[in-house]
């Protein structure tokens, strides 16, 4: 038992956990204050990944710098896909449900675009670049350089966002959008406003996420499916909508996960994804903290 | 049993005839693209005996072809070609009415990403099953030839049109409409919804369980990745949205454009390909929701005026 | 003959107690009116009847057989048929097509598709909708919708016929039309109905006996005349609505 309270694994788990915690917020985000689903939503991601890669092979700049750049590109991105793409689903459709599935299958068409876009110029080879990789020795165990970065950054990033919906009238409008969506309009809340920030930022998070997943793994066009799946699996576990939630959710599964794999072996590393992913879905469809009727 | 009327059998029949008549002239290549393309219709007609007609949209229609796929592997040289075959489809109907009951009680989009997520979470467990039994892919020699496995995908494509024209036409589909469009109304009319909907996913699935334990063989080699590909669910879904509606045309014309857009594109630009299905995807949601099939309606209504 | 009987049906919505043990029942053929502010617990009282809900506490028969623990296609099977207050048309499939549903299913069970067209088409001519019977359902204005509710419902050819605010947001003409109409089913189809309506007015022309609900529980029940002269109605409703309409 003492092997899994190991530095390894601890680490290994807050580095993850903090990954998808990022990834979920964005998610969320997006999702809560419009019942969009951005299953483009990991392309987003390896966009971010990318850019911190040719930022750095080519001009030499450190993720450090080039992820707010990503952050910043993303966001932009996001506005676009907002406006020319997403507020005509929002517009045209009377339902919920198929705000939903409209938009599921809009951004999934996205999704596909940018990963042959990515693939179709950069090739499909998978792409690292060693950066911070020393090997920093901790009491017993070590780590590289580069995790305790990415986990400084990450907590960082998510308590300035926690911070942002706290502290902010921009942060108080989106609550209050995810909270009650007919409401927010009738106490003089822009909405149209709220939701083009809320999906900026969203992809705005996501951009920078991929600039920290890239100092740490492999990147590749389509690198991005299995990070929005692991999304989808923390918001949900989180139940839908719910930021908080959603943090909470991150370090389950990244508990799930690496102590999973520790236990067994990495080959069950995606049974246990998807089998937590489908138990969750079937039997608590609102999410472990999700409250009824927040998800509907 | 309901007595097809005359119009649409005699187009049915046309077809098949037309179709039967390719191995005969055609050359491996022509023969291999129309049976790809009988198999998409196929599996986008049992999609939408589901989906189209329910609204619970599938993402995860690969593992029944997978599935069905797997079945004939393992069977593959034990039992004829032929009883391989029925198995797969009982098999996958049974799939589906094992995991129907759980997954249909969830709505909506996330049902959508459900079916997904099953289809991954099977495809790793047979993809553990086979490391756990040390296989690393599979070599299927002596398969039945491409004429042979044409003609079987041939009937299963007839057999799935008229499954489609069936429900779209009886009381079980009419109850199914209902469901898509308001299913609190639905089980307040009297339907049973559970069942229905049970009913439907099962329905969609043999066919498609059958049609991978037939076009498995085309290639003489197994692979878990292979059969299990999400993209074959895409491309499902993809053909469904392009061709539109929930009778039998959507599937027929999703098909042939993809196929068509594949067999131009796909060995040389496949990147192309996939960039072009986003951006076709992207169109039709946004510009036509009804698909080719709605657009032909409006064009036929504004012809008739 | 008593058809429908509920023995201190309770419902609770976590803390909120939306029907509080109400017992009543209504013998065949009668015209009922359930009558109370908003939110004094009809419309829940409906869907616990029709199965949508569940009881929280309490027991309902129609002809003396339990329904509280059967599924809503079972009670409609069993000839119990409402119409929902905020409507549900299948919006997608056009009105032949809505009412033919329910004419396949529900009570009726008609097994041929053709025969379910001719007897939709039928219920279309007494609601006065078969001109439209080809339109899509979505394209309905409201007083359609309503009419559509009631032509669905009773498709499934049911014994008891529950009607929610079919007449709220209609003009006074429709609403007069409503009314009559309502009264030549009752006649036609050999129906026992309940109707929801918080105006007052209306349900004093249609239905011999009223039940009255406030937050939940029944407080009156009887013809117009003791209803409206019931103090604890006058004080709980008249009080502070006057159920007034032109």
């Amino acid at each position: 038992m003492g092997d899994l309270l190991s530095g390894q694994l601890v680490v290994a788990t807050l580095v993850l956990g903090v990954i998808y915690g990022l990834v979920a917020l964005g998610l969320n985000l997006i999702y809560g204050t419009m019942r969009l689903l951005n299953v483009a939503h990991g392309e987003i991601l390896m966009l971010g990944g990318y850019l911190s890669y040719w930022s750095f092979t080519l001009i030499g700049i450190g993720p450090l710098y080039s992820m707010f750049v990503g952050m910043a590109l993303a966001g932009a991105l996001g506005a676009l896909v907002y406006h020319f793409l997403c507020r005509r689903v929002l517009s045209a459709s009377k339902l919920v449900e198929q705000i939903e599935a409209n938009s599921l299958l809009l951004l999934f068409g996205v999704s596909i675009i940018l990963q042959n876009v990515v693939a179709l110029s950069f090739t499909a080879t998978a792409r690292a670049y060693p950066y911070l990789d020393q090997i920093i020795p901790i009491g017993n165990f070590q780590v590289t350089a580069n995790r305790l970065v990415v986990l400084v950054i990450g907590l960082a990033v998510c308590v300035a966002c926690i911070l942002f919906f706290r502290m902010s009238m921009t942060g108080l409008a989106i609550r209050a959008l995810i909270q009650r969506p007919d409401a927010a309009a009738l106490v003089g809340i822009d909405v149209e406003r709220v939701r083009l920030i809320s999906f900026s930022l969203g992809f705005g998070i996501a951009g920078l996420a991929g600039g920290l997943i890239s100092m740490l793994e492999q990147i590749s066009p389509f690198m991005g499916f299995p990070f929005t799946i692991a999304a989808f699996v923390v918001i949900i576990l989180g139940g839908l909508g719910n930021l908080y939630g959603g943090l909470a959710g991150a370090f389950l599964l990244a508990v799930i996960e690496v102590y999973g794999v520790a236990l067994t072996s990495a080959s069950m590393r995606s049974i246990l994804l998807y089998g937590v992913f489908i138990g969750i879905l079937v039997w608590r469809p609102h999410g472990l903290f999700g409250v009824r009727g927040a998800a509907r | 049993m309901r007595r097809l009327p005359a119009a649409p059998l005699l187009i049915l029949a046309g077809g098949m005839a037309v179709f039967a008549t390719v191995p005969l002239y055609g050359s491996d290549y022509i023969i291999g693209v129309a049976l790809t393309l009988l198999m998409w219709i196929a599996l986008t007609q049992s999609w939408v005996v589901l989906s189209a007609m329910t609204g619970y949209i599938s993402l995860g229609h690969a593992v029944f072809f997978g599935a069905g796929a797997y079945v004939m592997v393992l069977t593959f040289g034990v039992l004829p070609f032929w009883i391989s075959v029925l198995i797969a489809g009982a098999a996958t109907g049974v799939l589906a009415l094992l995991v129907g009951y759980p997954c249909l009680r969830v709505r909506g989009p996330y049902f959508v990403i459900l079916t997904f997520g099953l289809a991954e979470l099977v495809k790793y467990i047979v993809i553990n099953i086979e490391a756990a039994l040390g296989k690393f892919g599979r070599l299927l020699m002596g398969a039945p030839s491409l004429d042979q496995l044409f003609y079987v995908i041939l009937v299963l494509a007839a057999g799935s049109m008229v499954i489609t024209y069936t429900v779209r036409r009886s009381r079980f589909g009419a109850g199914l409409r209902a469901i898509r469009e308001n299913e609190g109304a639905a089980e307040t009319v009297g339907i049973n919804v559970a069942r229905f909907k049970v009913l439907a996913f099962a329905l969609s699935a043999i066919i498609p369980g059958m049609v991978g334990s037939v076009v498995v063989l085309r290639t003489t080699y197994f692979e878990p990745l292979d059969v299990f590909n999400p993209i074959t669910s895409f491309t499902i879904v993809s053909m469904a949205i392009i061709g539109g509606g929930d009778d039998v045309p959507g599937p027929v014309y999703g098909a042939c454009f993809l196929v068509l857009l594949q067999e131009l594109l796909w060995a040389n630009w496949p990147e192309i390909y996939m960039i072009l299905l986003g951006a076709f995807l992207v169109g039709f949601v946004l510009g036509a929701p009804d698909g080719v099939q709605g657009r032909l309606a409006v064009i036929r209504r504004r012809m008739a005026r | 003959m008593t058809l429908l009987r509920l023995n201190d049906v309770s419902r609770r919505f976590g803390g909120v107690v939306a029907v509080d043990g109400v017992g009543f029942s209504i013998e065949s053929r009668e015209i009922v009116g359930l009558m109370g502010a908003n939110g004094a617990g009809k419309t829940t009282l409906f869907s616990l009847i029709a199965g949508n809900l569940r009881p929280s506490a309490g027991e309902i028969r129609l002809d003396d057989r339990r329904i509280d623990r059967l599924r809503p296609d079972q009670i409609s099977c069993l000839g119990v048929a409402r119409t929902f207050q905020i409507v549900r048309p299948f919006a997608g499939l056009t009105v032949l097509e809505n009412v033919a549903i329910g004419a396949l299913f529900g009570g009726s069970r008609e097994k041929s598709m053709a025969r379910a067209n001719a007897d939709a088409m039928e219920v279309l001519e007494e609601v006065g909708l078969a001109d439209r019977a080809g339109y899509y359902a979505g394209s309905l204005n409201l007083s359609g919708r309503k009419r559509l509710e009631i032509a669905r419902a009773l498709a499934t050819n049911p014994k008891l016929l529950m009607l929610d605010e079919v007449m709220a947001g209609l003009t006074p003409t429709e609403g007069a039309d409503a009314v009559a109409m309502i009264r030549r089913l009752y006649e036609a189809r050999n129906l026992t109905v309940i109707v929801v309506e918080h105006v007052m007015g209306i349900l004093m022309e249609l239905c011999p006996r009223i039940v009255v609900l406030h937050h939940g529980a029944l407080i009156a029940e009887g013809s117009p005349q003791e209803v409206a002269n019931d103090t604890r109605v006058i004080d709980s409703y008249l009080g502070s609505r006057q159920g007034t309409r032109t």
